[in-house]
Parts: structure tokens; sequence; C-alpha cells
């Protein structure tokens, strides 16, 4: 007894020696670590992102969070304002020609980029050509294909000349912003890790998976601005310790901030949530090629038979609206449709008389993520009321995209229903419409997933596109919006809302409806 | 024994071939197209094929191999796919703080691990055995995600003491450390545990015992050496995990290791990325099993290696 008394004495000796070797083994590791501590100062903002950034090169960024960072360090021509209004950037002002087809743009004058080379009429070509020499290849050349070519009038007067007339054009110019053209010759296809722009911020480090860290512009052209010194942007994939960060100090603004949060962040005093409209749209695709999604009956049943206030309180927990058109309210030529109120009787009566009250058996696929599972699931338990028997099915987005454009045919498609959604990256009537029910964008060339075709939204598309009058392109586009709400291609969900979440000091930082984070104006007080 | 290095390390090389070859072939069997993923959802057909062509992956796939291959003996491993961003650099980054942690988190583990599995065998079934069963069944029972998000609450929240995430500083690697080790402490724990508590009942001891040895003499002398064979092999494969980097923790912790850029990468079907990567594990797991075999004959001289 004696002796183990001893054994465990010496046992206890041993494991707090350990245990302090242990902790300087973790001093010694962290020297080796190389992360130079970043010492915050007053000036300095963090912004704490759900995702890490993929690239910086702006003509070749296809999601929102890249497009964010693009944003800080470029400019367009045109940009967008905190409402989706586009206003003039890098252009003073611009003109359209009454065919349509040739937009002059007048340069502002002394504006640098931030390796100190001129930004004129020259430059602005150098990045157009980039896009169209790319062969399709680059993202951006999706939005310049109706453009023939680029003028350049004088140093500081460009004119794009079109093939045809495009209503969208102005918008789609926002997503086009302008590299230094030296930087390019410089840096080839890597501008996307050494990005020189405009903007109001300019790179100084990007930490892969970590931090991307951007510092104030000092010659900035517009004077005033910026008014912070520096932005660490954190990659942060976890919801709770997002908020965290900012309950801790360790970050400034957080965006998204999930749905649960919002209520214990409130009682926070030192702490604002933001809510603002998003244009991402929710919906679920009924292939109205297969039966019996090919009966409209069917489809508008389904929309009445959905209550889609309980949608939003429980698959949103109460944050968005109720989906009332094709696209969302901020987006351009928006035209509000009479929605398809929550009535169960009228929706049995519907598949009665389409010979279906009996029900059926389908399908409804969508991503693999919880927040899609709660939605499908909900969707499911709804459909269940008129004798729609939905299997769920989730899968990867990968072979979810796969499984969606495989299909050489209409026919041989096997999707019925597809929970997914949607928003137009430039805000444009034509990017919310086109891909998504012209009967040329069936897939695999676009995300017609209902496999909608109607001869007459498919003429008006095309019209709406090559007209110049704007009130024409609002009534075309306000009897699309009727036509497609009528015959009812989609289950019409919900439109989401954008929640983040700041501390109380810094002013001046957004979330735009694309979700895209703006910082140009943001502010410590 | 040197000679049986040797041949360690130059079976490694064919070994590796075939890895190489059934990588290739399962990533590019996986469903999902990057030129589709990478296009994003405004792409139209036209689009999608010429981002296909200039990424090669309109070409049949046996050239893509030999390109590949050609690529990896001129030291090349490509670029990612998606950012341009060369694949030496994107894991380069990421291997250093995922390979600190997990020599950070195994070594603790091992030490406390091994340090409960001696105290419970010598008191087997007593009172300190039962504590320190009980931390080990905590141990293992104890998801990881769960320990870390605690951790954050209290150490980062309430107390202010820690980081959050990232490793800005060390201390961004004590919390991951922690919730990645837990488990293998405990795996350690009654590993050793029931080795050694076998150990004690072989007639060696019995004999030792019998000549007056004391019971520290005993247990570090003779027993605890050979019992520690299984308890190595457990250490070096969990090891190896590790070192393949851990998504759940990563993303509590905002880590930027190894698991996190592998999810991403196969997410977007980033061949170059995901093929690098995962030969890499593979080495890694080939190194971490020759190193553990090399132990046994440390541990147990009987042990011959021709």
């Amino acid at each position: 007894m004696i002796r183990s008394k001893k054994i465990m004495g010496a046992f206890l000796i041993v494991l707090l020696a350990l245990v302090l070797t242990a902790c300087s083994t973790t001093r010694s590791s962290s020297d080796s670590g190389g992360a130079a501590s970043s010492d915050k100062k007053d000036k300095d903002i963090n912004i704490a992102v759900n995702q890490d950034f993929t690239t910086l090169d702006p003509h070749n960024v296809s999601d929102t969070l890249s497009i964010s960072a693009t944003h800080a360090i470029y400019e367009g021509l045109v940009g967008f304002d905190k409402d989706m209004k586009i206003q003039p950037v890098l252009a003073t002002d611009y003109k359209i020609s009454d065919d349509g087809l040739t937009y002059t743009f007048h340069l502002r004058k002394n504006v640098k980029f931030q390796d100190g080379s001129s930004f004129n009429a020259e430059a602005v070509k150098a990045n157009f050509d980039r896009i169209q020499s790319s062969k399709d290849a680059l993202i951006a050349s999706h939005y310049l294909q109706y453009l023939k070519s680029v003028k350049i009038v004088d140093d500081h007067t460009i004119q794009l000349i079109l093939n045809q007339p495009f209503s969208a054009m102005l918008n789609k110019l926002t997503m086009v912003e302008m590299i230094s053209p030296k930087a390019l010759k410089d840096q080839g296809d890597k501008i996307g890790m050494h990005p020189v722009g405009t903007g109001p911020f300019e790179f100084v480090k990007w930490n892969q998976g970590e931090s991307l860290i951007l510092k104030k512009n000092p010659n900035y052209w517009d004077k005033g601005y910026p008014k912070v010194d520096q932005i660490t942007y954190k990659s942060v994939p976890e919801n709770g310790s997002r908020v965290d960060m900012l309950k801790t100090g360790e970050a400034d603004f957080i965006y998204p901030l999930p749905e649960q949060s919002v209520q214990a962040l409130k009682t926070q005093n030192d702490i604002t949530v933001d809510q603002t409209t998003s244009n991402i749209v929710r919906y679920v695709t009924l292939n109205t090629n297969k039966k019996p999604f090919n009966d409209k009956k069917v489809r508008q049943a389904m929309n009445y038979a959905l209550d889609k206030n309980a949608y939003i309180k429980v698959v949103k927990s109460g944050f968005g609206s109720e989906l009332d058109s094709t696209m969302a309210p901020s987006t351009q030529f928006y035209s509000k449709q009479k929605v398809y109120n929550y009535d169960l009787s009228k929706a049995k009566e519907l598949m009665k008389e389409a010979g279906y009250a009996k029900g059926f058996t389908a399908e409804i696929w969508g991503d693999t993520d919880s927040a899609t599972m709660k939605g499908m699931q909900f969707i499911q338990q709804q459909m269940a009321r008129i004798n729609i028997k939905l299997k769920i099915k989730a899968m990867e987005q990968g072979t979810l995209s796969d499984a969606i454009n495989t299909p050489k045919s209409p026919d041989d498609a096997k999707v019925q229903m597809w929970y997914v959604s949607w928003s137009p990256s430039s805000g444009d009537a034509d990017g919310a419409t086109r891909g998504l029910f012209s009967s040329a964008a069936f897939p695999p060339n676009g995300s017609n997933t209902a496999y909608y075709k109607n001869g007459e939204v498919d003429k008006l598309i095309d019209k709406a596109n090559q007209t110049t009058d704007v009130e024409k392109q609002k009534s075309m586009y306000a009897t699309i919006q009727k036509d497609i709400y009528n015959d009812a291609p989609w289950l019409f969900l919900g439109v989401d809302t954008n929640l983040s979440a700041h501390v109380n000091k810094l002013k001046g930082v957004y979330v735009l409806p694309d979700g895209s984070i703006q910082v140009k104006e943001a502010e410590l007080q | 024994m040197k000679k049986y290095i040797v041949k360690r390390i130059l079976g490694i090389i064919p070994l590796l071939f075939v890895v190489s070859f059934l990588i290739f072939l399962f990533i590019h069997l996986v469903p999902g197209d990057p030129a589709r993923l990478i296009a994003g959802k405004d792409a139209d057909l036209q689009q999608i094929n010429a981002i296909k062509h200039q990424l090669h992956l309109d070409e049949p796939l046996y050239k893509q191999y030999i390109d590949y291959m050609n690529n990896l003996f001129h030291g090349n491993l490509g670029e990612s796919i998606k950012s341009k961003v060369p694949v030496s650099e994107l894991i380069g980054e990421r291997i250093v703080p995922s390979l600190e942690l997990s020599l950070l988190s195994i070594a603790w583990a091992m030490v406390i691990g091994v340090l409960i599995g001696i105290i419970s065998a010598i008191f087997k079934n007593r009172w300190p055995d039962n504590i320190g069963m009980i931390t080990a069944v905590s141990g293992i029972s104890l998801p990881n995600f769960w320990l870390g998000l605690v951790m954050i609450q209290i150490f980062s929240v309430k107390l202010g003491l820690l980081p959050t995430g990232g490793i800005e500083t060390w201390k961004g690697y004590l919390m991951p450390s922690i919730a990645l080790g837990a488990g293998i402490m405990a795996m350690i724990a009654r590993f050793t545990r029931s080795s050694l508590v076998q150990t004690l009942k072989e007639d060696f001891i019995r004999t030792g015992r019998s000549r007056g040895y004391s019971g520290l003499t005993i247990v570090f002398g003779h027993a605890l050496r050979s019992s520690l064979i299984p308890v190595v092999t457990v250490a070096g494969l969990q090891f190896g995990f590790l070192l393949g980097g851990s998504i759940v923790v990563e993303t509590v912790f905002s880590f930027p290791g190894m698991g996190r850029l592998l999810i991403n990468s196969i997410q977007m079907r980033d061949y170059p990325v995901v093929q690098a990567e995962l030969m890499l594990f593979s080495f890694e797991f080939i190194l971490v099993n020759l190193i553990v075999d090399l132990l046994y004959g440390f541990l147990n001289p009987k042990i011959r290696y021709d």
C-alpha cells in the first residue's frame, strides 16, 4: 500500500513535468507558426465572412464573396449604389445612341491605378481586349457577348459598339472592372493574386484560407475616402464562431449573420443587426416537360397548397418575404403579381380537375446543406396535404450539376423538382429571366430546369433586349412576369433577407441585394 | 537495418505510382464538371466549352494523365483550376500550420494518454483507474466540434483569454489541438492500460518481482517498453489522419489547414489541388507507417527487419 502511494506521488510529479513541457512545446511551435501577430490599430477594421476567397481577378470571378473584394480593389466605368441603381464611377457620364448600338463614355480625369499608371481610354480598351481575346474562357466574356468593338475617341473618351441593342448592357458593365494594363502585362494570369485597380483599397496580403488584407489607397480619386486604414477579411466558416468574434471584438462586421443568432445579438447594446432585402429568390422548378407537371392545373395546385408565410417562418426563421413574381423586388423591371395565396381546398379542387385527386409520387432534388434539407422537408410536408408524396434526394453540388446537365435532350432529363435559388449577378431583368425561362436555355445550355417553353415569352425576352425604349422594356417585362407566374413553372417560395451585424462604432459597411459587401464608405467613430 | 530502410524507401516509389493512377482515375470518374462549376450559373454551353478547352479538360483522359505525370516528374504540381494559384503555393501555405497542429495534438495526447494508461494499469479497478478510464471514455465520446464550441464560449467569449480562431498568434493553436487530441489521448490511454495489464501478467514480470525489484522499476524498466507496441501503432495511424487535417475542427476554429483546402477543392472539382493533396496524404501515411515499423524494433529488440 505504501509502495503504491509512492508510485502515485512519482506519477504526479512526472505528470506535472510533462504538462509543463507540453506547454513549452506549444510556445516554440507558435514561433515557427510565423504568422505575424496583427496589431490592430485604431483605424483598422476586421470583417468576418463565411467562405474563402477564390480569386481577385475581376474578369474571372463568379462567387459573391470574391466579388466583394474585387469591388474594394477595382472599379468599373459604372457601378451600383446602395439600391442597385447604376451610377457613373470611372466614367463621369455616358450617352447611349438612339439605335442602342453605341455607348459613349467620358472618363474621369486624373485617376491613377494603384501602381501609379494612368487610367485612360487606352487602359479601358486593354481591359475589354483582354476579356474578348480570351474567347469565352474568362467569365466576364459572358457580360460582353454583344460587344462588337471598342473605339478610342480621345484620351478620355471611349465608345463601345454593340452587334445588337442590349437593354442590360450597363448592368453588365458594372461587372467589368478595370485592371491596370501594366499589372496585367506583368502578371498575366496571376493577376488574381496580385490585383491592381483604381479602387479605394489596395492589396496587401492574401493568406489562403485564412485572411485577405487590404489597405487604404492614399491616392484615391474620390477625395475624403477611404476613411479607414486597413481592412482584414477573415474566413470564418462556422456560423457560431463568426457571431462569437463580433462579441469578443475580433470582428467589427460579420456577414452572413445566421438567422438563429439575430435575437441574441439584438439584446447586445454595442452591436447592431442589419436586415436588407436581397435579390436572391428561392423556388422549386417543376419539369413542365414531364407528367404530371406538364399540366398547368397541377402546378398551380401545388402553388396554392404551399403556405409561403409558414415557409418563411419555419425555413427562414421569419427573415424573408414571399416571392410574388419571377424576380425579387430589387431587380430591374420587377412587377408584382397576384400571389397564389395558401388555399388548400382550391388546391385539392385543381388536383381533382387535373385527374390527380389521389395525388402522385415524385422526387425533389437539392443540395446537401442543412438549410436546403430543411426547405425540402418543409415542401415534402406541405405537398403531402394534396397527396403528393415527395422523395427527397440530396446531392453534393458537383453531382447535382451533372445530374441536371448531362441529359442531351429535354426528354432524357431525369429532374422532376429542384429546390434551388437564383440571384441575377448584375441585377438586370435579362439576367433574371433569359437563363431561367427562355426555351434556348434548357440544360446544358442554361438553367431552365423547368423546361419551360412559352413562345410568347421567348419572343418578348428577345424583343425586350433589343428595344431601346425603357418604358416599352418595362411593359414587356411586366407581361413576361405575368405570363410566367400564371403558367407556374416554379413553386414560388420566397425572397431572402440579407442579415449582417456590426459593432456600433463602425459605419458605412453594407451588404448589397446581391450579397456583396461594400466597404468604400467604411468609417470608425 | 540500413538495408531494410533503403528497401522500404525504394518500395515507396512504385507504390506512389499506383496511388497516383488510382487518384487520377478516381477524381475524374466522380461526377461533376470543373468547367461548369467555375463558369458559374450564368454561363452557357459555349462558355463552358471554352473553359474546358483552356483547361485541356476536353482531351482524352489518358492524355491528361500523361500530361499530369509528365508535370509531376518535373516537380510541377500544376495550378489551381479555380484561382490559378500554383498548387505548391496553396498547399505550402496550409501544410505548415497543419503539421504544427498535428504534432502538438499528438504530442500532448501521447504524453497524457500513456500516463493515464500507466496509472490505470497499476491501480487496476481502483479509484485512480476509474478516474482515468472515465476521462478516457469522455475523451472518446465528446464530439470534437462540441468540445471546440464549448471551449470558445468559455475561453474566448467569457474569459477573453484566447482568440476564437485563426492562427495570428500561438494561442490560436491551443484550443484546436485540445479538440483534436482529446479523442486520441483517450484511445491511447485505453490501449496503454490494456496492454500494460497484459504485460504485467507475464512470466518475466513475475520473475522480476520475485527477485525483489520495486514496482516502479518493473513498470518503467521492463513492462512499459514492450507494452507500447500497440500504442505506437494506434498513435501512428492517428497521426496520419491528423496530417490530413480535420474539416470539423478547422471549420470551428477558422484554422487554415489541409482539411478545408481539400473539401473546398473537391467541391469545386479542382483536380490539380485534389490530386496533389491526396498524393501528399498517401506519402505521409506511407512515411508514418515506416517510422512506426522502425519503432517496433526499438521497443522490442526481438523484432528483426531482415
